[in-house]
């Protein structure tokens, strides 16, 4: 049957350390992982600030960020698209259809939602946080540090689900990746290809990959759910 | 320390939640606050506490505005204290680490508490996985580890076998003494006040209506209110 012929030889693509197979999971890896950290390097402060702090139209960048959270990929890349296409207003920099700009195009997704993640965890739980240092003394600077000590199986919690949300992605990167062979083609936009060429043996090896990464950030979260300090 | 409170009121919603034209509280006292639901003792302690602003008035610690040295110096602890995430003895030892003690004092000091408040084998227990009780001795030892100088008390020891209510009250009391810290408690538990507490005050809607020795104030109330609150409890 065809589906256990593509399951074996899915099986030996993964094991024979195929090259091509491995420069699409390798690509994916590393431009969901860039725009990961890209992202919660500004979505983190950003979301603890704005879980902490009053300030003007705050209610209105709270919608911004929640609006954002469920973009659909293929806008989030049309907009990227437009933005440094030939002939639009980064055009010069020449991006599209690189690494880069699947990087761009995940962070514009990711960043919302790691933003969101944290600002409703810091919303929840900041004041009683910060309280509670201020009643043990903790000055300024220690009461920011136990918030995010505190905060921080939210805060990772968030940054494993902007990553899984990158990773698993296909229509962003697609539009301005445009899956080129050897350049741009990750596991999502090979598999979306290979299905309707009908070769599923590929398809079949990266979903296994694909499925493997979910399995182990689980792991990771559930891990460090256990840990903490003495 | 002393505290002096004068004026002070607190708005919510337009609705008054508390007025208090006047209250001195020695240092070294330990004063218990009584009154029904809704009466604003909370809102009093944690206006006190420096946690929770006041709509207008004046609090003073030994004559000075709340600021971050004061901090250092009072503590709080509520019925259903935040406990860290970490064991039960990283939750007592955090006050003394931001204040930069050396870890074998800390250690030192932890162990004493943990062994005066019968929590030692509870030490390194997660504190997600402890009882309600459990919970508010750690939150108590973790309040008292510094040696405030005030101590403020919201319902401590609200759902907590008598055993363990013993050894609160022991501490709170041995702190008081020895230490010279000046302690108010928030009870609904008017034996726990009359064992405890040196003076009491009795709140009602917002209001200090009477305050005074524990004698005065629960046996032989001068006020009709607080005499008909007192007559609600079984005293004996
Ligand atoms: N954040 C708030 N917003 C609006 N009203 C509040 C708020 N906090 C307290 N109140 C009101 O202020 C009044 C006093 O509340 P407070 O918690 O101080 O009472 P309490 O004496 O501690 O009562 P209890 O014995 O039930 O703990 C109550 O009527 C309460 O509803
Ligand atoms: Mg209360």
């Amino acid at each position: 049957m065809f589906i256990i012929n593509g399951f074996k030889e899915a099986i030996y693509l993964l094991i024979s350390l195929d090259a091509e197979l491995y420069h699409v999971i390798i690509l994916s890896l590393m431009v969901s992982l860039t725009a990961a950290a890209l992202s919660s390097i500004m979505a983190v402060p950003i979301g603890i600030l704005m879980g902490v702090k009053e300030f003007p139209l705050k209610k209105v960048a709270v919608r911004f960020i929640y609006t954002m959270m469920s973009v659909p990929p293929v806008i989030a890349g049309l907009i990227v698209f437009l933005l440094i296409s030939r002939r639009g207003p980064l055009g010069i920099l020449g991006l599209v259809y690189t690494p880069t700009a699947m990087i761009i195009a995940q962070t514009v997704l990711i960043f919302p939602i790691i933003t969101g993640l944290v600002y409703n965890a810091t919303k929840e739980k900041g004041e009683t946080i910060q309280n509670l240092g201020k009643t043990l003394g903790a000055n300024r600077r220690q009461r920011l540090i136990l918030l995010v000590k505190e905060l921080r199986m939210n805060i990772l919690t968030a940054i494993i689900t902007g990553y899984g949300r990158g990773i698993s992605e296909v229509g962003a990167v697609m539009l301005v990746g445009g899956n080129i062979r050897g350049q741009t083609r990750t596991m999502t936009t090979t598999i979306a290809m290979l299905q309707s060429m009908g070769e599923y043996s590929i398809a079949i090896a990266l979903g296994i990959i694909l499925l493997l990464i979910s399995f182990i950030l689980n792991s990771i979260l559930l891990y460090y759910q256990q840990g903490d300090y003495r | 320390m002393k505290i002096k409170v004068s004026g002070l009121t607190k708005v919510y919603n337009n609705k008054q939640v508390l007025n208090i034209p006047k209250l001195e509280i020695e240092k070294g006292s330990l004063l218990g606050i009584i009154g029904p639901n809704g009466a604003g003792k909370s809102t009093l302690v944690k206006i006190i506490g420096g946690i929770e602003t006041s709509t207008s008035g004046l609090v003073l610690f030994d004559g000075k505005p709340i600021n971050s040295n004061l901090y250092q110096n009072m503590t709080m602890v509520f019925q259903k204290p935040y406990l860290l995430r970490g064991s039960v003895f990283y939750n007592i030892a955090y006050p003394l680490r931001i204040r930069k003690v050396e870890e074998e004092e800390i250690s030192r000091r932890v162990e004493k508490i943990l062994d005066e408040m019968d929590l030692v084998e509870i030490r390194n227990q997660k504190s997600w996985t402890l009882s309600g009780g459990e919970a508010q001795k750690v939150a108590l030892a973790r309040a008292i580890i510094f040696n405030p100088s005030l101590l403020i008390l919201d319902e401590p020891t609200a759902n907590i076998d008598p055993s363990s209510i013993a050894i609160m009250e022991k501490i709170i009391k041995k702190s008081n003494q020895e230490n010279g810290t000046t302690v108010i408690i928030v009870t609904h538990n008017l034996q726990q006040a009359n064992r405890i507490c040196k003076d009491v005050g009795f709140m009602y809607r917002g209001e200090l209506i009477e305050i005074g020795s524990k004698e005065k104030v629960i046996r032989n109330p001068e006020n009709v209110l607080t005499r008909d609150f007192i007559k609600g409890e079984i005293l004996i």
